[in-house]
């Protein structure tokens, strides 16, 4: 079953709305006002939207160093995840954590950080949390997620995981975003040649794996793999197949360094999630270019109207530095 | 009416996790052994069966993923206890800790909280060895964000496990294995412990002892020795090592002429004393009036043989004539070291005790 056609058209206005924000991010970045790491998800949207397209507000994600999509996709504030990444007062975190480090709990959002693995057990402690705490409501209960990449499947503590996670059936879903390199590193130097999401199968959950570039088929495996996890029916993990475009870490793209094969970027370019979106929705005439354009110059003053909030905002006061040690 | 028993530290623990159960619908108490049939050296004896398998249960061998899971539960508003039978194994962990639960608070801007507990043993004796009696209080208390405690006696066991449980940040709780047999009185109407501050465990006017945990025990057995022989120690408790108690070393020192000798259960190099000392002298400068004296572990891990191991902890022996040469008393050290020795087996810490433990 396939996204109905409403449902494409908003899928790809919210990839829409992740690309052009990140876009944004890139181009400013140079300013050097926005003096923390930051890892752009370009290329990568239709995971962060696929997926988030199944969840309530009630429903937690836990993400990781590259999660502005995921944040966005989500709900999260646009205006103070830009506020955060010039270090206002203003940002989701008040200026503490920056790019890798992004909370919004009103958008049931929990938290990114970037030490790799580090959610991981975070999300499924939550889950546990939940189960137990929503023991009498029948037939429902809230899911949580969490985003991770095929490096992190190396981490030890994403194994521990998988398994109290199977132990417990928790209402968990696991989405691994392989996107093949690990800052520079490819997978083949890092792990066998084997598919990642039959080592989570052996835990014991359902796995499966799918095109992470074609928003229709995530939206569909998350639909199942929600649909699973909200009825009790335990873990759940995908395995998502996509590609980061611009440099692991920064503003711009690296294909001259070399690490990447020749001509695989520009491939995994024509498999671009939005492209193929776009190309969809205007193949079964659910969309036409007027209304394209008007979805651009929509996102573009939203941009726009976020970046001068953003920019308005205040230094983090220097008395505020020690506050919040303890609680 | 009070409510004042007399239990052994053990018990007093056990006590403590009973009435936060109760106290705290929230509370977790999960860990390696929880529920096994010897119950964490009978500190969580019966909890299953009071308060169900889904909050008191065993745990896979997952170190830091259990401590990450438990820091999750704990931002879902659960107040998880997570216990592991030695401190060693804390070690497996220390990313989710440092990284993780000692940061969540600040790193958000005081959105969320992780009311965790780290209940964690050190091991001593009966061959414990190199991986099983490790002295890493100072290390964790050297990261912001976490609080560490080390409580001595029975009430303050019972008390700090009890403010602990009910702190919204994450408290590494460590419990020397000697002190589980000792008896103590816990009174329960007393005020609630602020996981901060020094004890005084006895008064006196000749020279400090500022000690930790195992080592106030030592500490205050030269001192009742030292008394029958005309020199009256005061002993205090330090009980917090990240928030070290420096006001109240420094009052002693203004009692008992500026003598100070710290006593910790750790190798030198890993001493929470070198803090201690540190932070005194810099903020009380003038409240030392001769060279403090330093008892401690030698700087090497502890080998299992009991014929070595009998040699690698200093006890009252030490403390005492430590202090008879600050006094310039050495002319009696013979006499109180005679009054101390004990028939007791070195690497036991009571008659009552068999191995293995």
């Amino acid at each position: 079953m396939s996204p109905a056609s409403a449902d494409l058209k908003h899928l790809y206005y919210q990839m829409l709305r992740i690309r052009r924000a990140e876009e944004a991010i890139a181009r400013r970045y140079a300013e050097q006002q926005m003096r923390c790491p930051t890892h752009l998800c370009i290329g990568e949207e239709a995971i962060a939207v696929g997926v988030s397209a199944h969840l309530t507000v009630q429903d937690k994600v836990f993400s990781n160093h590259r999660g502005h999509g995921h944040y966005l996709a989500k709900g999260g504030d646009l205006p103070r995840l830009l506020a955060e990444l010039y270090g206002f007062a203003e940002g989701c975190c008040g200026g503490r954590g920056g790019s890798m480090h992004l909370t919004d709990l009103e958008a049931g959002f929990v938290a990114s950080t970037p030490i790799v693995g580090g959610t991981v057990p975070l999300a499924a402690g939550y889950a546990w949390a939940e189960k137990i705490k929503q023991k009498a409501v029948e037939g429902h209960r809230n899911v949580v997620v969490i985003f991770f990449g095929d490096g992190c499947f190396e981490e030890g503590v994403m194994h521990e995981t998988l398994n109290f996670a199977v132990l417990k059936q928790l209402p968990l879903l696991f989405i691994c975003e392989n996107n093949q390199y690990s800052v520079m590193t490819a997978l083949a130097e890092r792990q066998p040649k084997r598919d990642i999401y039959p080592i989570a199968a052996a835990h014991g959950l359902t796995a499966v794996n799918g095109d992470g570039n074609r928003v229709d088929e995530v939206y569909e495996l998350a639909r199942v793999a929600v649909a699973n996890a909200r009825n009790g029916l335990g873990p759940q993990f995908l395995e998502l197949h996509t590609h980061r475009w611009p440099e692991h870490c920064g503003p711009n793209e690296d294909d001259d360094l070399g690490y990447r094969s020749p001509g695989e970027l520009a491939e995994w370019k024509l498999r671009c999630p939005l492209l193929q979106t776009r190309q969809m929705l205007l193949a079964k005439q659910l969309s036409n270019d007027t209304e394209l354009a008007q979805m651009e110059t929509q996102l573009a003053e939203e941009i726009e109207q976020a970046f001068e909030w953003a920019l308005q905002g205040t230094r983090p006061t220097i008395d505020s530095m020690g506050q919040h040690l303890y609680a | 009416m009070r409510d004042l028993k007399m239990m052994t530290y053990g018990e007093a623990i056990r006590e403590a996790l009973d009435d936060a159960l109760a106290q705290f619908p929230d509370m977790l108490l999960i860990g390696e052994g929880v529920p096994d049939p010897k119950t964490i050296f009978g500190t969580t004896q019966g909890l299953r069966e009071k308060y169900g398998a889904e909050r008191v249960l065993d745990m896979p061998l997952a170190e830091n993923g259990m401590t990450g899971i438990c820091i999750g539960a704990a931002l879902a508003g659960m107040r998880p206890v997570l216990v592991h039978q030695r401190i060693d194994f804390a070690l497996l962990s220390v990313d989710q800790l440092v990284n993780n639960a000692a940061k969540w608070h600040y790193m958000f801007d005081g959105q969320q909280k992780v009311p965790l507990v780290i209940r964690v043993i050190i091991g001593r004796g009966w061959g414990q060895g190199p991986q099983h009696s490790q002295s890493l209080q100072a290390m964790f208390a050297q990261v912001p964000g976490l609080k560490v405690v080390m409580p001595t006696t029975a009430g303050d066991a019972y008390h700090f496990m009890l403010a602990a449980i009910a702190d919204n940040n994450p408290v590494l709780f460590i419990e020397h294995r000697w002190l589980h047999h000792i008896i103590g009185e816990v009174d329960k109407q007393a005020p609630a412990a602020g996981l901060d501050g020094a004890a005084v465990m006895r008064e006196g006017r000749d020279v400090t002892l500022a000690a930790f945990s195992h080592m106030s025990i030592e500490a205050l057995k030269a001192a009742t020795t030292l008394a029958e022989h005309g020199i009256d120690a005061e002993v205090l408790d330090m009980r917090c090592v990240s928030a070290l108690d420096i006001e109240s070393v420094a009052a002693s020192l203004a009692k008992t002429g500026g003598k100070l000798l710290i006593a910790d259960c750790a190798p030198e190099m890993a001493s929470s004393g070198h803090q201690l000392l540190s932070k005194l002298v810099l903020a009380h400068g003038d409240s030392l009036k001769q060279a403090p004296r330093l008892i401690v572990y030698p700087n090497h891990p502890v080998p299992t043989s009991h014929y070595v191991a009998n040699h690698y902890y200093p006890g009252a022996e030490q403390i005492a004539s430590a202090v008879l040469e600050m006094l310039g008393r050495s002319e009696l050290t013979a006499s109180v070291i005679g009054a101390l020795q004990s028939d007791l087996p070195k690497d036991q810490p009571d008659r009552s005790f068999v191995g293995p433990f």
